[in-house]
């Protein structure tokens, strides 16, 4: 058992930081860390019962994982909550899933047939397919989990997801379709059919989420929205099964023999603990009390690092920001927002401030999207900005817009939601601003429901924000922007914009595709419709005699292939 | 005195009532609700969940259903966790927040009161220093920043006690620590300012002049009157001990009830907000209720009339 010398004060000043944000990291996305923290732990020396499938012999597969947050509910159809994915992900699997490079494999599907025109999509599951409670697992299985999805009394949060895509879902949501007019299909037992309103070349990313997750109905009739709520009645059909659940404290996942691939499954038993504090989780990872921590307190980062701790860098497919509210005077002037783009350090940001993994971002959109071997943010021009704040542009900038030195520009409220990283950025931005441009800055804070209802209803003039992506593909991001999109925040309007996305969302040829959402970007970006700061990263800790975890660019955690080695 | 205890139920029951209506207007006045922080829930979903639970109905409908259902003994779903009602939440978050207050209480009684009569005796010396010295810092220093010294010292250092958890007795240490800290430093002070002050009285020099020796003269006659005041303050004490701390709990990755308090407010969770209130309130208003009538067990002085 290893301790670290670390000063006291150190230890005082985390916990209080701790404190004072006191977990109100609010639901996953729109925020700027991730607020979960899985932990792994081996657990004793005990040997795993059935261990015929471990090749490291003498070694227990198990393991402990914390997680810091506690989601909604790991109901697949019903929960938008990216807390839920270590259960949804590691006890469900969709028709297709994520290898550890992060390309789309098959899963529950071996293989699929798209039309020419990218509207029907149909996909030949596996022969023999079960659920955890050893009942077959049919394309019905599926039908039926998208129409819960489609139901309104189940309070499904995802909904648009399908409703947007699929044929009549929309109408079949609103109650004006059957559920025979709906586009999804059940051809045999082995084969699902989604008929598609429009063509969608993405449709396959789509499907990988949970949202599209089968779920099974016996259980969910007999329990209603109780299902997820033991171990007897929460039947999945993903590597891992729920053998036990501790309110509040813990989850017991094991091994689920009905797994089609349960043969290269080697971890026997996954314990996820929750530990809500960061700082106490990170003690337990360092005591050797857990062997992984999913959330690293930002003030640890560099240190855990330097020490070879076990911190894993995954690349995230979402990007920190703040909306302008475009709507207001005197931000709806493109050289106001410019101006307020050049006079950020952003370097000092992520470095000093933040201190987090991240790039510097000039565009809302994040890299992470590969078409023919190419990220599309490749070659990217920096829309004038750099990684260091440019003074003397934004300067004259603002003096363009009729605001020499600042003269005569009224004072920016600044909001932001309570949380302390967040408003450590918030303190720094107010500074570089009222530095750099001779302008005065309001900053205030809110909790997140009522900051968010505030910016939701246009009441607010710059506000800080994040997005992660849903689904690994541009059309996760370009809505933000779209005219009056729901998650449009910024109130930004630019029809020749709209026009291109129209455009994205029916393209066939994906190097078209490709072009069309680059075009987009610039187009957007050289407006300066947002404050962007950086491309997130999500960070882990995970002993080194683990191996195989791995997360994919949405955040999502996978167990599959974990295997603990000897310590 | 009968008729005085018949009365002061009655009051409780009215002042239940208020505190139920006051949470109630308070909580749906504050902005944002239940759904509004989830930011990919359009509108129509929202309004799929406002149907879901009800929320669409005028206020004083609500409020009346609530408190019918209220006297079925059924608290309603959690809005925010879905297929989890406020009775699961403190049916199983009270058991592990009572046991871990328990301990603790007994702790703090053990520990607060030898502690403040010591200090009494010793009025003025290094024995009454020292009491006084643990107990300022017990009450000033926050429990977070004991909670972090006990975790810093004890787990990081030493790898002595676990830094989370109730999973054995010796996950109990630092938590009972930490939760009793401001009790018994408050109590310890409490104890020996009432001591302090009985012992001045004429009885027990009367007492002293009988030729009673010391000990018998605290045990016998002035503990008796000195204990009201601290008694008085133990009532709330046990309510707030037993009903878990959101501080103490998030540190040590506890499951009671006390991580409800603060969360259910910060994510509009409406039934769990009234849930865990009312909980708390009916504790703490018997709490003080039974003070009343320990008063009379104490003290044969005090009759209520």
């Amino acid at each position: 058992m290893k301790k670290k010398t670390v000063s006291l004060f150190l230890v005082l000043s985390l916990a209080l930081t701790a404190l004072t944000g006191c977990g109100q990291k609010k639901d996953d996305q729109p925020q700027t860390v991730p607020a979960t923290v899985p932990a792994t732990q081996a657990q004793g020396e005990t040997e795993a019962a059935g261990g015929e499938s471990q090749p490291a012999g003498d070694v227990a597969q198990e393991m402990v994982f914390v997680l810091n947050n506690e989601p909604d509910t790991i109901d697949p159809t019903i929960t938008n909550n990216s807390f839920a994915t270590p259960f949804l992900i590691n006890c469900f699997e969709g028709l297709v899933t994520y290898d550890e490079n992060g390309e789309v494999v098959p899963g529950n599907a071996e293989s699929w047939d798209i039309n020419d025109d990218l509207t029907v999509f149909t996909f030949h599951l596996r022969e023999g397919l079960k659920w955890s409670d050893g009942s077959p697992l049919t394309a019905n299985d599926y039908v039926y989990a998208a129409l819960r999805v489609l139901t309104p009394a189940t309070g499904a949060q995802y909904v648009n997801m399908i409703s947007d895509y699929v044929v009549n879902g929309q109408e079949y949501y609103e109650g004006t379709a059957s559920a025979e007019d709906v586009g999804i299909k059940a051809v045999d037992d082995n084969t699902l059919e989604f008929t598609l309103k429009a063509p969608c070349p993405y449709f396959v990313d789509l499907v990988s989420m949970w949202v599209y997750f089968p779920v099974q109905e016996a259980t969910v009739e007999a329990n209603g929205d109780k299902w997820t709520t033991t171990a007897e009645s929460y039947i999945g059909n993903g590597p891992f099964k729920v053998t036990q659940i501790t309110p509040g404290e813990s989850y017991v996942l094991e091994k689920n023999e009905n797994y089609w691939d349960a043969a290269n499954v080697q971890l026997e038993k996954l314990t996820y603990r929750y530990i809500l504090d960061v700082s106490t989780a990170l003690t337990a990872y360092e005591n050797g009390e857990v062997d992984g921590v999913r959330t690293i307190p930002s003030s640890d980062l560099a240190r855990l690092k330097a020490e070879n701790a076990g911190v894993v860098v995954a690349p995230s497919y979402g990007t920190v920001y703040y909306d302008i509210n475009c709507s207001k005077e005197p931000y709806n002037d493109p050289l106001v927002r410019k101006a307020l783009n050049l006079a950020i350090d952003r370097e000092a940001l992520i470095n000093n401030v933040a201190q987090v993994e991240g790039e510097p971002a000039y565009s809302f959109y994040a890299p992470g999207y590969v078409v023919d071997g190419k990220d599309l943010t490749e070659g990217r021009p920096n829309f004038d900005l750099s990684p260091t704040a440019d003074v003397e542009a934004a300067k004259a900038a603002l003096a363009e817009a009729g605001y020499p030195e600042g003269e005569g520009f009224p004072t920016i409220q600044l909001s932001f939601y309570a949380d302390d990283n967040v408003k450590k950025i918030a303190e720094a931005i107010k500074e570089m601003w009222e530095q750099n441009l001779g302008i005065t800055v309001e900053v205030s804070s809110a909790e997140w429901a009522v900051f968010y209802d505030a910016v939701q209803n246009g009441n607010y003039e710059v506000a800080a924000m994040g997005w992660s992506a849903d689904y690994v593909n541009p059309m996760s991001f370009l809505p933000l922007l779209y005219t009056d999109d729901v998650t449009n925040n910024s109130f930004y309007s630019n029809p020749d914009y709209d026009a291109i996305v129209d455009q994205v969302k029916v393209e066939t040829d994906p190097s078209k595709f490709g072009e069309l959402v680059k075009q987009a970007d610039e187009l957007v970006s050289a407006d300066y419709p947002m404050l962007n700061l950086y491309y997130k990263s999500n960070t882990y800790l995970i002993k080194d005699y683990i191996e195989g975890v791995y997360m994919t660019s949405s955040s999502n955690i996978y167990f599959k292939n974990a295997k603990v080695l000897a310590k | 005195m009968v008729r005085y205890f018949i009365k002061r139920l009655g009051m409780m029951l009215i002042a239940l009532f208020l505190i139920i209506l006051v949470t109630f207007v308070i909580m749906h006045s504050i902005p944002g609700g239940p759904f509004t922080s989830d930011r990919n829930v359009s509108k129509e979903v929202e309004e799929a969940l406002n149907e879901k639970y009800h929320l669409n109905d005028p206020l004083p409908k609500q409020f009346f259903d609530y408190v019918g259902n209220l006297l079925h003994g059924d608290f309603g779903p959690s809005y925010r966790f879905t297929g989890k009602t406020v009775n699961d939440f403190i049916a199983n978050g009270f058991p592990v927040s009572a046991k871990l207050g328990g301990v603790t209480i007994l702790f703090v009684i053990l520990a607060s009161i030898p502690m403040g009569i010591l200090a009494a005796i010793k009025n003025g010396k290094w024995q009454d220093m020292l009491v006084m010295a643990v107990a300022t810092i017990g009450v000033t220093i926050p429990s977070f920043v004991i909670a972090s010294i006990l975790i810093y010292i004890f787990s990081f250092r030493m790898g002595a006690l676990p830094s989370f958890g109730l999973d054995s007795w010796k996950g109990y240490v630092l938590p009972v620590i930490t939760l009793g800290g401001y009790s018994i430093s408050y109590l310890a002070r409490q104890m020996r300012s009432s001591l302090l002050e009985v012992m001045g009285q004429d009885y027990i020099r009367t007492a002293r002049a009988k030729g009673l020796s010391e000990p018998k003269i605290i045990i016998r006659h002035a503990l008796r009157n000195a204990m009201i005041p601290v008694i008085t303050v133990l009532g709330p004490t046990v309510a707030n001990l037993l009903t878990g701390s959101f501080v103490v709990e998030k540190i040590f990755a506890v499951p009671g009830l006390g991580v409800h308090f603060v969360n259910s407010v910060t994510m509009r969770d409406y039934t769990t907000i009234m849930g865990v209130t009312i909980f708390y309130a009916t504790f703490l208003l018997a709490m003080v209720f039974i003070v009343d009538v320990f008063y009379c067990l104490i003290d044969p002085r005090i009759k209520y009339d």
